[in-house]
């Protein structure tokens, strides 16, 4: 699987398909397991979508005692196996990102698992498939970076120049930043 | 017959042991491409699987879409026909509750004439039904009393576009071409929330560096990214978008060459629109007058613009008036016509589009011809197999059929595919009226609030137990396939239509055996009117991602941009309007001194009636709420999440309180989609639209109080 995720979060328009997508995989079980929440609604409607980050080295699965979170060769983070997870929640509290959710009355986690039964054969996991928005997409790595290059270009091209102390505004922002 | 359609190299997740149907969703306008995933064995509904390449939606889904399959075999379907009886409804044959239906149909007719019988319709199906719908009130029952929801969803901008154009098609343009377009004029439409799908355009074009100008009252998901955010009081359209006409003919954005050889009425329209100046726009609307300067220069300056609106222009007193200033910007920027611009609406309905157009509003037959017309009504007479004599005379608007109940006039409504207990204006009136029948029937799936004043209910397919065509908000006819057969008992409104025209001997004229059927019917019924679907069939829209109409032959390629180069008018050119300034029907008072206006969120469609059944939606928004800004909210010492009391001269109703600064300080907003007491169309106003009779839910005036404190609490 040569695929990423992608979120775009400032493309999110709160509608929560994702979400509904999430709960329609095969293997969820009719949970969800991502989430769309208001930056701050007394503020404004903005909204941005979250979801595991499928990390490397995830601190779930090293904090897990019981093995239960494991990782595929494609390096999909699964969520725990079922026999395994003893509920002891370490995940929950060791993700950085939040992201472990937890069924209190089963007693173990559930997590985002890229939709693996479509992943595996590269079709898009269905939070991507269905976003409206394109604030999810799943994408070729190709592709990803040649959007993370045009957002920088986009700037320059707009006559602002990165300085050493305000150079991280050049990464991140594209669709949503224009000129000042 | 294909049930499954994918293009080349496109991969779709194939559970083992389920089959796949293609097909599109049965909610808004947009009509999202979707496979239904059915098990082979058992011939059950297993879920959804997205339609990644239908060239619209492109996979693409709201949470409504992703859930929409959840109806189909949901545990509050109505199973058998109910007839109430005591009070009670109680389940019963399809054979006593027809023969009931017939005994009172007659029997009414007999005594009281044949205009006694009325029949309420809806565009939520496909235009198999709706054609039937018409066609079922004026031959089986021969009424003149037929209308239908879309007079609460999109009669104001039929009107508007009838108007200007000579011709309804609520897109100008194919709206895959909506990403190269250089602006969008947005009016009155939430489209985050109300057409999400149609999101990933504006961003694609976005990305490219189209301008964008929203007109809300509130601070919605795209006004919140746009260029410049016109935030208009509620009601205020007209002089709004007088105040950008202003400005293009008064800094010179007018393409000349097209006013002149393409629109007629240039010189009343420039000086109706003489007085106002930015100035006066800003006092009348409330925005700021920098702000109407910049979105007049950057719509005027644009090569490629749509002008896009939806309910929030559309449901006023003076829908109709808006709808043609709104086109008019358009028309100046000689737009309509050409690539990647033009002028559209957001159609509400599922097939808000084609149910429109053959036959189901009180003065039009199919095709979009007028009842008025006597060359109209021998053809249609013609094709039904009745003498033009019999053909009943236009009748009333939608709402004004609740009037005709209470004064006497109808005494019994069949109500096919809506629920105007929740949808229409001032409901508690709308409920008066429905005690006050002597007999209602309503077709529908699940019980409804309207359904629970009726006398029978006939419970009907779900939109994946029948096949046939709708028509999406761009004008594209397409095509929804059966997915299961018929639940339970249930049977489809056009074998309801029949059975009932066959107790009423009306047999002959209703003899069908598939939609396929009625679709040739219909197809022959449309030819040569403006809404002209002759030249379309069901392999066509397989073959050619749907057929836009007008499509006169089968060797017409359909018409995806309409107006290319002549308008339906009379003479050929567009008419621009002359409109000056009116207030809404009800301005704010000493007693009543705040705007209500109402509206929707994502998670609900229309009355509710489905989407309130689907456990994902109803746990993102159960209940309605009152959103003001906390400004607002200060003054009257309101904290969010609080209850308060909102009260119109009709009635009034508790609500919560949702706070945010994304919205006018002056409004509170209300989304519509619940029946009973929390339906806040108690409190809308019911004034028509003199044109479109289009209710005016978008504005009236309230009061809003704080809640007594309870002790202990």
């Amino acid at each position: 699987m040569n695929k990423i995720m992608y979120l775009e979060f400032e493309r999110c328009i709160g509608c929560r398909a994702c979400q509904a997508a999430c709960r329609e995989c095969g293997d969820h079980d009719a949970k969800e397991r991502n989430y769309v929440e208001h930056v701050d609604f007394m503020e404004s409607r903005q909204t941005f979508p979250m979801m595991c980050m499928q990390c490397k080295d995830p601190a779930c699965a090293r904090v897990c005692p019981a093995n239960a979170i494991q990782i595929t060769e494609e390096g999909v983070v699964l969520s725990a196996s079922e026999e395994k997870c003893i509920g002891c929640r370490n995940c929950t509290f060791g993700c950085p990102f939040g992201i472990p959710k937890f069924d209190f009355e089963q007693n173990k986690m559930y997590k985002c698992d890229m939709c693996y039964d479509r992943s595996k054969h590269d079709i898009a996991p269905m939070c991507a498939s269905v976003c409206p928005s394109d604030a999810i997409r799943f994408i070729d790595f190709d592709e990803m970076q040649s959007l993370r290059r045009r957002r920088t270009q986009m700037n320059l091209v707009e006559g602002k120049k990165p300085t050493e102390q305000d150079k991280w505004k050049y990464v991140p922002e594209f669709f949503g930043v224009y000129s000042d | 017959m294909t049930e499954f359609i994918a293009k080349p190299g496109v991969k779709n997740l194939k559970h083992e042991g389920e089959k796949l149907i293609t097909t599109h969703c049965s909610y808004c306008g947009m009509q999202c491409g979707m496979h239904i995933r059915v098990s082979e064995k058992t011939g059950k509904i297993k879920g959804v699987e997205p339609r990644y390449d239908w060239p619209v939606t492109l996979g693409k889904l709201c949470p409504k879409g992703v859930t929409a399959y959840q109806q189909i075999d949901h545990p509050d379907r109505i199973k058998r026909p109910l007839i109430k009886k005591k009070g009670r409804f109680v389940e019963s044959s399809w054979e006593e509750a027809l023969s009931l239906i017939e005994k009172k149909f007659t029997e009414l007719q007999d005594k009281h004439g044949k205009d006694s019988l009325s029949v309420f319709g809806g565009v939520s199906m496909t235009n198999e039904k709706c054609y039937l719908v018409g066609k079922y009130a004026r031959v089986a029952l021969g009424t003149r009393f037929l209308d239908y929801n879309g007079r609460f969803c999109m009669s104001s901008a039929a009107g508007g576009f009838m108007k200007t154009f000579g011709m309804d098609r609520g897109s100008t343009l194919p709206w895959t071409e909506l990403e190269h377009s250089d602006c969008f004029l947005i009016a009155g439409s939430n489209t985050a929330e109300c057409h999400p799908t149609s999101i990933q355009m504006f961003w694609k074009a976005r990305d490219k560096g189209a301008k964008m100008i929203v007109v809300d009252p509130r601070e919605t998901p795209t006004a919140r990214i746009a260029d410049v955010h016109l935030d208009l009081l509620p009601g205020t359209d007209s002089a709004l978008a007088n105040g950008l006409l202003h400005l293009l003919i008064k800094e010179d954005f007018v393409d000349k060459e097209y006013v002149e050889n393409r629109c007629n009425n240039f010189e009343e329209l420039k000086a109706s629109v003489e007085p106002f100046t930015p100035e006066y726009t800003s006092q009348l609307t409330g925005v700021d007058k920098n702000k109407i300067i910049k979105a007049a220069r950057i719509y005027g300056s644009s090569p490629r613009s749509v002008v896009m609106f939806a309910r929030g222009v559309e449901q006023q007193s003076k829908g109709v008036d808006n709808v043609t200033l709104y086109t008019s910007l358009a028309l100046l920027r000689g737009q309509i016509g050409k690539f990647a611009s033009g002028v559209a609406t957001f159609t509400g309905q599922g097939n808000g589009q084609g149910g429109r157009e053959h036959g189901q509003k009180s003065d039009l037959l199919p095709g979009y011809r007028k009842i008025t017309d006597p060359e109209a009504v021998k053809y249609i007479s013609g094709v039904w197999g009745i003498d033009p004599e019999e053909m009943p005379k236009a009748g009333v608007s939608a709402f004004e059929m609740f009037d005709e109940i209470h004064k006497g006039t109808i005494r019994a409504m069949h109500v096919v595919c809506s629920n105007p207990a929740v949808s229409a204006p001032d409901a508690e009136y709308v409920w008066e009226a429905f005690k006050k029948l002597d007999f209602l029937v309503v077709n529908d799936f699940f019980l409804s609030e309207t359904a629970e004043f009726a006398d029978v209910v006939l419970p009907t397919t779900t939109w994946a137990e029948d096949e046939g065509t709708t028509t999406n908000l761009e004008g594209r006819v397409i095509r929804i396939r059966k997915s299961i057969e018929p639940l339970h008992e249930s049977k489809t409104d056009w074998q309801i239509f029949k059975e009932i025209a066959a107790r009423l001997g009306k047999g002959k004229h209703f003899d069908y055996s598939s939609p396929r059927e009625i679709f040739e019917e219909f197809r022959l019924a449309t030819k040569g009117g403006k809404a002209d679907y002759s030249g379309i069939t069901y392999e066509r829209i397989d073959k050619e991602d749907g057929v836009f109409w007008p499509c006169p032959s089968e060797d017409h390629p359909g018409t995806p941009t309409v107006f290319k180069e002549t308008f339906a008018t009379p003479n050929g050119k567009a008419n621009l309007p002359a409109v000056s300034w009116q207030e809404p029907d009800e301005t704010p008072s000493e007693e009543f001194p705040i705007r209500l206006t109402t509206g929707r969120v994502v998670f609900h469609y229309l009355s509710g009636n489905q989407t309130r059944r689907i456990d994902f939606l109803m746990e993102q928004c159960p209940v309605p709420f009152a959103e003001m800004h906390p400004e607002l909210a200060s003054r009257y010492n309101m904290q969010d999440g609080e209850k308060i009391r909102v009260t119109t001269p009709r009635s009034t109703m508790e609500l919560e309180v949702r706070l945010t600064k994304a919205t006018r300080n002056d409004i509170i907003f209300v989304p519509y989609h619940w029946g009973k007491e929390l339906a806040v169309n108690k409190l809308t106003n019911a004034a028509l639209d003199p044109t479109s009779r289009m209710p005016e839910f978008k504005v009236c005036a309230a009061r809003i109080e704080k809640l007594e404190q309870k002790a202990g609490h």
